[in-house]
């Protein structure tokens, strides 16, 4: 495919969004007062604690405010542009994806790709500024920022997936919102957003490393802080990259299946 | 409100809670999800507890006051009040138009739109966490404790409300505010369940005044806990919470009557 065409498609949402002035206020404003927050609680949790499951203060910190700013990446209000695969299948349009010279799977890529590297920009932005004022820690040196950038690009590529199976369950349920919110609950605790995983039971570090949610936001944190040494780090990259070639596999399997159950006014 | 209204509230309800039964897996996951999503505050709060010993100075008994005051609340606000977190969508949707040819008030159809199945898992697991956060505690719970207490929940669920009101005023005339509904359902159950005096007092006094969070459980569940003189406010600003509330969402429903008087339709 011409690039040109790739990249119509990927600025779509990134576009709406540079449109919607307001909305972006709202974007920056909602971000810094939820670094300040998280920065905050975290630091305060810590008044009178000293290194606890094995964080020290100031990696408990840098952990909660990346893991804020890595929100950042894949959370735009598709609603309001009604291109989700829900409200498509709700009014009856997803068929106007199978209709187009475009696969809908391409589609559906480029779109997430577009968003992915806007989202990157705010959370970059951000990151420099936590940086510059000393909000966050750098990383403790050049390895683990390379382990990190490359852990932290494998676990978006398996959100990118985990996300999609989200959206390719509408082909199958006439109603899924209940599904879907239960999805994203798993997706939010298992990967490590509401908590640090380490301050979990040991029971539950257990299973969630048999999920795939940890892989798209935990572990990259957790080489970034240093709670897991760069000796692990080769390991980990590896289950991450088995994480995106498992799920690769699997929503491929989805997409060629949700296909024929694509019905246009009836059937 | 006549009873006829009365009437009519209750037969749409019936019919709307019988749509949603339609799908009956959906229905039961919706139960679910509340109760998930409840559930996830309280294993957050389960896990800072046994983490962070004595948050802020209060003891675990007493923390827990918190959470359970706060989902109580918004589990009533749920069932009762909670379609206004959704008036974005459907002011995005243009449905108030249609609303405002109808006999019936805006606002009410709004609430009517449908029957809120989570607020049924949201309700049992906040019962269950109330129940286990009384059983804990050590206070003497006279009738005026729990009076206090169930003024509390109800000043936190109509403070709530207040709260998405505003926003779905906002939303009348620039529907995008309706992002900001989801910020402060965000920040509800992030911060509401946790004594605020573990922020720095600029970030409290925001949670206080900026956005009036610590009405919500905080300072309701400190003054019951004995807390009440460490909050940073004056002890009879934090005890006057519950009509806090209600002057809230009086104020929030005055607004929402003089934004919908001035709405001019989605497309202007």
């Amino acid at each position: 495919m011409a690039v040109p065409h790739a990249w119509r498609a990927a600025r779509v949402t990134p576009l709406g969004e540079l449109n919607a002035p307001p909305r972006m206020t709202a974007v920056a404003l909602r971000l810094a007062v939820q670094v300040v927050l998280v920065w905050s609680l975290w630091r305060g949790l810590y008044a009178q604690t000293g290194t606890t499951a094995g964080l020290s203060r100031d990696q408990a910190v840098t952990y909660a405010v990346l893991a804020v700013l890595a929100s950042r990446l894949r959370e735009l209000d598709q609603y309001a542009g009604r291109d989700t695969v829900l409200q498509h299948m709700h009014f009856g349009t997803i068929v106007y994806w199978y209709l187009r010279p475009l696969p809908p799977q391409r589609y559906y890529a480029l779109r997430a790709a577009g968003e992915q590297l806007y989202g990157l920009a705010w959370a970059l932005t951000g990151y420099v500024i936590c940086l510059a004022a000393g909000v966050v820690e750098p990383p403790r040196s050049a390895a683990v920022a390379g382990v990190f950038v490359l852990s932290m690009l494998l676990g978006q590529w398996v959100l990118y997936y985990v996300m999609l199976v989200l959206d390719q369950l509408c082909f199958w349920t006439v109603r899924n919102t209940a599904a879907m919110l239960i999805l994203l609950f798993a997706q939010n605790l298992l990967s490590g957003v509401y908590a640090p995983l380490w301050f979990f039971p040991d029971w539950f570090v257990t299973m969630s490393a048999f999920l795939p949610f940890q892989a798209t936001l935990s572990v990259p944190l957790s080489l970034y802080v240093g709670r897991i040494p760069l000796s692990d780090a080769a390991f980990q990259l590896c289950v991450q990259a088995a994480w995106v070639v498992v799920l690769a596999l699997f929503t491929r399997l989805l997409w060629r299946r949700a296909a024929r159950r694509v019905i246009s006014q009836g059937g | 409100m006549s009873v006829k209204a009365l009437r009519i509230i209750w037969r749409v309800t019936a019919l709307n809670f019988r749509a949603q039964m339609e799908y009956r897996t959906e229905f039961l996951l919706m139960i679910a999800i509340g109760a998930i999503w409840q559930v996830s505050v309280i294993v957050f709060a389960t896990v800072l507890l046994s983490r962070f010993a004595g948050m802020g100075g209060w003891d675990s008994s007493d923390v827990l006051l918190i959470p359970a005051t706060r989902m109580l609340a918004h589990g009533l606000f749920v069932l009762f009040l909670g379609r206004m977190h959704w008036a974005g969508r459907q002011i995005q949707e243009g449905r108030v138009d249609i609303y405002l040819m109808r006999p019936m008030p805006v606002h009410r159809q709004m609430q009517l739109a449908f029957f809120p199945t989570n607020a049924i898992g949201d309700l049992t697991v906040a019962a269950g966490l109330m129940v286990g956060a009384l059983s804990r505690s050590d206070l003497d719970w006279t009738a005026g404790r729990i009076t206090y207490l169930i003024a509390a929940v109800l000043g936190g669920m109509l403070l709530e409300a207040a709260l998405f009101t505003v926003v779905a005023s906002a939303a009348l005339r620039f529907p995008a505010a309706d992002q900001w509904g989801r910020w402060l359902e965000e920040l509800l159950g992030t911060f509401g369940s946790y004594p605020l005096n573990v922020l720095p007092k600029a970030v409290g006094g925001l949670l206080t005044y900026g956005l009036p969070l610590a009405f919500v459980a905080y300072f309701p569940a400190a003054v019951l806990t004995g807390h009440g003189h460490t909050t940073g406010v004056p002890y009879w600003l934090a005890a006057a919470s519950p009509l806090l509330g209600l002057l809230a969402y009086l104020g929030a429903r005055l607004l929402w009557g003089w934004s919908l008087r001035h709405y001019s339709g989605v497309n202007g």
